[in-house]
């Protein structure tokens, strides 16, 4: 079945990139947005199966715009999946300790995106 | 094609677009190290910089290079806290910068080389046209009419095919009977992909779709049977040097979220935008991209767009390119002495799209009109040798970065003088006429004729090699000889001898190639002209005297 996931990233290139890997290779729908407020914004408006989330971007970061999100009747069940550089150990673990579904490395490869995010959110059959 | 291939084609597309960004990330890496090096990086300057390793940290492993993510990754952490950075780290700090570029740059060779040895025939990766058509046959004959003349077609059934691989494309071909390629398919399309050039191809000469066709930024409108050479010709500039025949503008804001939105207001223009954030280093985005416009933000901390624009002004390469800023003030003091600096115009924030993009394009009609003026040689109607010269420069950066050959002839007209002498200058015009018409004429629109001076023409062929465009000059001369010019009561025929070059075999600036191509047309003179010579060609050929 068709699912929607949600991209939010500051990134150009990133958004345009896994846009096209995941579409192409999962056949989601994917909705884009490059701030955390966009984000939200979408995400209240559109309910997407799920939401993979940037974690540095400017203004409202990762965990401030989960934490909005989780505070909304609206999206507060919507599985989240953290997409970071962030490569220590003990900072991927405070991320994964957040009410997200999962934590996933940048650079990603664009090849098995869609691989990683079916499995952190438990999509395959 | 394969998802994975599309994959693979569009970030191909995507990592051509964003190299520049992507390296001047690497620079202000670079001039961190330098300051660290001089021992005053200030800590703004290091917060910048580690966010840009962070930046690219997570960005380049992405398009594939998982060593320079590492490299990035690296000089991040060295570079956070606020505790001083040891010499040492310094030193792993330059090196890290000094490795991150040289793979940066190197492996985007790699990249092109890889895909050469891939592609039908090893000259690099091609523009690509999408072609949207529910016939296998037609795919296949535009497919092989295309690699004649190194472009690549990714042929797809249905329009909703199509959506993946335009990021990718050149040029889009819709034939209406395909499945799911109506006119709202062409509303998305000129939605999402506004420049993209589209030509649509109907059962029938409806009315309607032509309207809709132009509507919604058709470049042409075939009618069924096309031969796909109709195509080509339509989209023959768009084919070969579109991407840089854009005009580039230069946007110079520190505020992000205004560059950010700048890709999106200014797109109706057709322009490329290159986003500068940091206005200390506006001038060497201007001598890197040479601008057709300037956009500057006035109220910038660091040098505020009006001095900015005093110092462009003052530099002779910038004095004339338009500048247009952006404020927020717009009292009438304010106004004053923006365009006492020098502005040409300005637009009130918050930006609106559409005036911003009204001014931007009146801006860049009226460069490209008084360029016009500057640029076509007012005798024989083609390039002047300025205009000629920039576009040279320009083939070959492209040539270089695309791996194309690029062929140059010199063309001097035989006897000239004695033309002039015998018959008056009103021929001798004629003739030149002539010959700079034919020359047009027998060469593709990308390629550059130019009136370099007197009875001399240079033609520059991007992506032809040598031999194909000796074959041309050939012909062009065979047309020529066999012309008669009425000259009052008498007659009179005309031949050129010429040289061709060839770009890198014969060099790499197009100064030392016309040097080369020059000299084989001081050649072809000296053995007795109307005829042709390639560079280190052992035979003349040509005509006959």
């Amino acid at each position: 079945m068709s699912r929607t996931l949600l991209l939010i990233d500051d990134d150009d290139d990133i958004r345009e990139i896994a846009q096209l890997s995941l579409e192409l290779n999962a056949g989601w729908t994917i909705l884009a947005a490059s701030s955390g407020a966009e984000g939200i914004e979408i995400a209240r408006a559109k309910r997407p199966d799920a939401i993979l989330l940037d974690v540095m971007m400017p203004v409202l970061d990762g965990p401030t715009t989960l934490a909005q999100l989780r505070d909304d009747e609206r999206t507060k069940s919507i599985p989240v999946l953290f997409l970071t550089a962030k490569a220590r150990p003990a900072e991927r673990d405070r991320l994964a300790g957040l009410d997200v579904a999962g934590v996933l490395a940048k650079p990603f490869d664009p090849m098995t995106l869609a691989d990683q995010v079916q499995t952190a959110l438990g999509w395959r059959a | 094609m394969s998802e994975d291939d599309a994959i693979k084609v569009a970030m191909a597309a995507i990592w051509e677009r964003s190299r520049d960004v992507i390296l001047g990330r690497v620079a202000v890496l670079e001039g961190a190290v330098l300051s660290l090096l001089a021992g005053d990086l200030a800590p703004d300057s290091r917060r910048h910089a580690e966010r840009e390793a962070h930046k690219l940290a997570g960005t380049v492993g992405t398009f594939g290079f998982w060593d320079a993510s590492k490299l990035a990754h690296e000089a991040e952490e060295l570079l956070a806290g606020s505790e001083p950075i040891s010499p040492a780290d310094v030193m792993r700090l330059s090196h890290l910068s000094v490795q991150l570029r040289r793979q940066l740059e190197r492996s985007a060779e790699e990249a092109n080389a890889s895909a050469e040895a891939t592609a039908d025939e090893a000259d690099g990766p091609r523009p690509k046209l999408v072609v949207i058509g529910e016939s296998q046959e037609f795919r296949d004959r535009m497919v092989s009419e295309a690699r004649s003349i190194g472009v690549e077609v990714i042929g797809v059934e249905a329009a909703n095919d199509a959506m993946g691989v335009l990021a990718a494309a050149n040029a889009v071909v819709v034939d209406l009977a395909a499945p799911g390629a109506g006119s709202g398919f062409l509303e998305q399309l000129h939605a999402t992909h506004p420049t993209l050039p589209v030509v649509v191809i109907s059962s029938g000469d409806v009315f309607q779709d032509r309207v809709d066709a132009a509507r919604r930024g058709g470049r042409g409108f075939l009618q069924t049977p096309v031969r796909p050479a109709q195509i080509f010709d339509v989209l023959r500039d768009a084919l070969v040097v579109s991407r840089d025949d854009k005009p580039t503008i230069v946007a110079v804001d520190d505020d992000p979220t205004v560059l950010a939105v700048m890709d999106d207001l200014l797109g109706p223009t057709g322009a490329r935008v290159v986003k500068c954030a940091e206005p200390l280093r506006a001038l060497s985005f201007l001598v890197e991209h040479a601008p057709d416009l300037v956009i500057l933000d006035v109220d910038m901390p660091e040098l505020n767009g009006i001095e900015l624009c005093r110092v462009l002004r003052n530099d002779p390469r910038w004095a004339s390119v338009p500048i247009l800023f952006l404020t927020a003030q717009v009292d009438a003091e304010n106004v004053t002495r923006m365009f006492e600096a020098g502005a040409d115009d300005f637009v009130g924030k918050p930006v609106l799209g559409p005036e911003l993009v009204a001014r931007v394009r009146n801006r860049l009609e009226r460069t490209r009109m008084l360029r016009l003026a500057a640029d076509v040689d007012s005798l024989t109607g083609v390039a002047t040798r300025r205009r000629g010269i920039e576009v040279l420069d320009r083939y070959f950066r492209l040539a270089q970065r695309q791996r194309q050959p690029i062929s140059i002839a010199a063309i001097d007209i035989d006897h000239f003088k004695q033309v002039n002498d015998r018959h008056g200058h009103l021929v001798g015009d004629m003739v030149l006429r002539r010959v700079a018409g034919l020359l047009a004429g027998f060469f593709r629109g990308e390629d550059i004729v130019a009136r370099w001076g007197g009875e001399e023409f240079v033609v520059g062929m991007y992506a032809m090699p040598a031999d194909a465009a000796q074959r041309r000059l050939e012909t062009a001369l065979a047309t020529l000889r066999d012309e008669v010019f009425e000259a009052g009561d008498s007659t009179l025929s005309v031949a050129f001898s010429a040289g061709v070059a060839e770009f890198p075999k014969d060099g790499d600036e197009w100064t030392a190639l016309y040097r080369v191509a020059d000299a084989a047309l001081a050649q072809a003179k000296a053995t007795g002209r109307n005829r042709i010579i390639r560079a280190g060609a052992e035979q003349p050929t040509g005509g006959t005297d």
